[in-house]
């Protein structure tokens, strides 16, 4: 979807988008040439069906989804705290956003299992090998 | 004034080159696949995901490096079907690492996260509109598998595909030409007339269509050693494509499926006719399209 100001003839571009209120995303659109402003406001709907598609709307993804299965997860969330080191974390992010929470318990009990209190890389590649991958 | 195509980029919302970014990463992880294979009917209950784990497991036995994405995301079977409910994604430096069973198979599938007794649930500011939107959050979903699964080298990847026509169709759209299509009935009319559905709107697209498997054909008798009548079995309705195979139901397999075990007899014929599926899925997509016939 664009955005055109028809007096200028000019798009208009993406100058704020705030998070989302009960479904509904506020997308503000400026002229460059005049300085005109409106606003999209969508309804829920119209917000879900465009974050099915895997994207972030707006700048830096202020109107981003939150992730999928979180009633679920909940309902999963382990007693213990594992701590995870930041080179783990940031391997972790490599598992889709939909199913990182249940990978996440998945490795905690296993670490659990194993007497580790901290996920690791070293952890990582360990219960690579447990599993046969 | 200015038309929608007059207008370069988007005007900062940057969707359609995520879009295209999420594209791009498919090409780059499947760039070492060789073959994919996706294994559709149309119709439900006919053995879709039993046949695409055996088929796997006879390919592997033939050397083929294989691995089976579980794209039925709301049925996932196939890590029951592979012994591995309890596995989890584990992340590796080149992407996810394939999860993989006591063949050497890799099997992807919803059913290592979420408990049996768990819908599949997305959360939603949309609640209780599910159709409007659903269908695309689980393609996305089966995207985001395929590109960030560290997949590779493979012979085949094999796609197991949740029931329906239609969607045999949007499976079509969604994964590209270069995925060929093999479909699963059984003998009846009833399953025939479905996967004649499949077949007509697969027509419509550029992917190779390898033929179909002709599952259930009969049932192996322990007691009389014979392999006995199961469906009322029929042809009247013409599929219009090559018979790959026939494969018959054994409960010694149906029993060994629901255990999560791989190997169980070689000598069965259910077994032997798989393997020979196998060999005939291996000559059939090595030739050039259109030289295969009944």
């Amino acid at each position: 979807m664009k955005f055109l100001c028809v007096p200028c003839d000019k798009p208009m571009q993406l100058s704020e988008a705030t998070p989302p209120d009960r479904g509904s995303v506020s997308l503000v659109y400026a002229c460059d040439a005049c300085g005109y402003e409106m606003a999209m406001l969508t309804n829920p709907q119209e917000t879900q069906v465009v974050t099915s598609l895997g994207v972030k709307i707006g700048k830096d993804g202020a109107a981003e989804s939150k992730c999928p299965f979180t009633g679920m997860l909940a309902d999963m969330e382990n007693e213990d705290t594992i701590r995870w080191t930041s080179e783990a974390q940031d391997r972790l992010s490599s598992v889709p956003a939909f199913v990182r929470s249940m990978a996440k318990n998945g490795i905690e009990k296993y670490a659990r299992d194993q007497g580790y209190a901290e996920v690791d890389e070293k952890v990582l590649d360990e219960a690579r090998s447990h599993f046969g991958m | 004034m200015k038309s929608y195509y007059d207008i370069t980029g988007d005007g900062g919302s940057n969707i359609v080159e995520q879009v295209g970014a999420m594209q791009a990463a498919i090409g780059e992880k499947l760039a070492g696949v060789k073959h994919r294979v996706a294994i559709g009917s149309g119709k439900g209950g006919v053995g879709k995901s039993t046949l695409t784990r055996q088929l796997a497991t006879a390919l592997r036995q033939r050397g083929n490096a294989c691995a089976i994405l579980d794209a039925d995301l709301n049925g996932p079977s196939q890590a029951r079907l592979s012994g591995l409910q309890d596995v989890p994604l584990l992340p590796g430096a080149e992407g996810v690492a394939l999860p993989k069973d006591a063949d050497g198979v890799g099997v992807v599938s919803l059913g290592s996260l979420v408990p049996e007794n768990e819908a599949v649930s997305f959360d939603t500011v949309a609640e209780g509109d599910s159709y409007t939107w659903r269908a695309t959050r689980e393609f996305t979903a089966v995207a985001e598998l395929l590109s960030s699964i560290d997949w590779g080298h493979l012979d085949y990847l094999l796609i197991d595909l949740p029931p329906g026509a239609e969607r045999t169709l949007q499976f079509a759209e969604f994964l590209g030409s270069q995925t060929a299509f093999m479909l699963v009935t059984v003998p009846s009319d009833l399953a025939r007339g479905v996967v004649a559905r499949s077949v007509a709107a697969l027509r419509g697209t550029p992917n190779r269509v390898l033929g179909y498997v002709e599952n259930m054909r009969g049932y192996w008798c322990d007691a009389c050693s014979d392999v006995r009548p199961l469906f009322p079995e029929s042809e009247r309705i013409d599929l219009g494509i090559s018979r790959l195979g026939s494969v018959p139901f054994d409960p010694q397999l149906a029993a060994a499926c629901d255990r999560g075990e791989l190997a169980i007899g070689q000598d069965r014929p259910w077994w032997i006719a798989v393997q020979k599926l196998a060999e005939t899925v291996e000559e059939t997509i090595e030739s050039k399209p259109g030289s295969g016939g009944e």
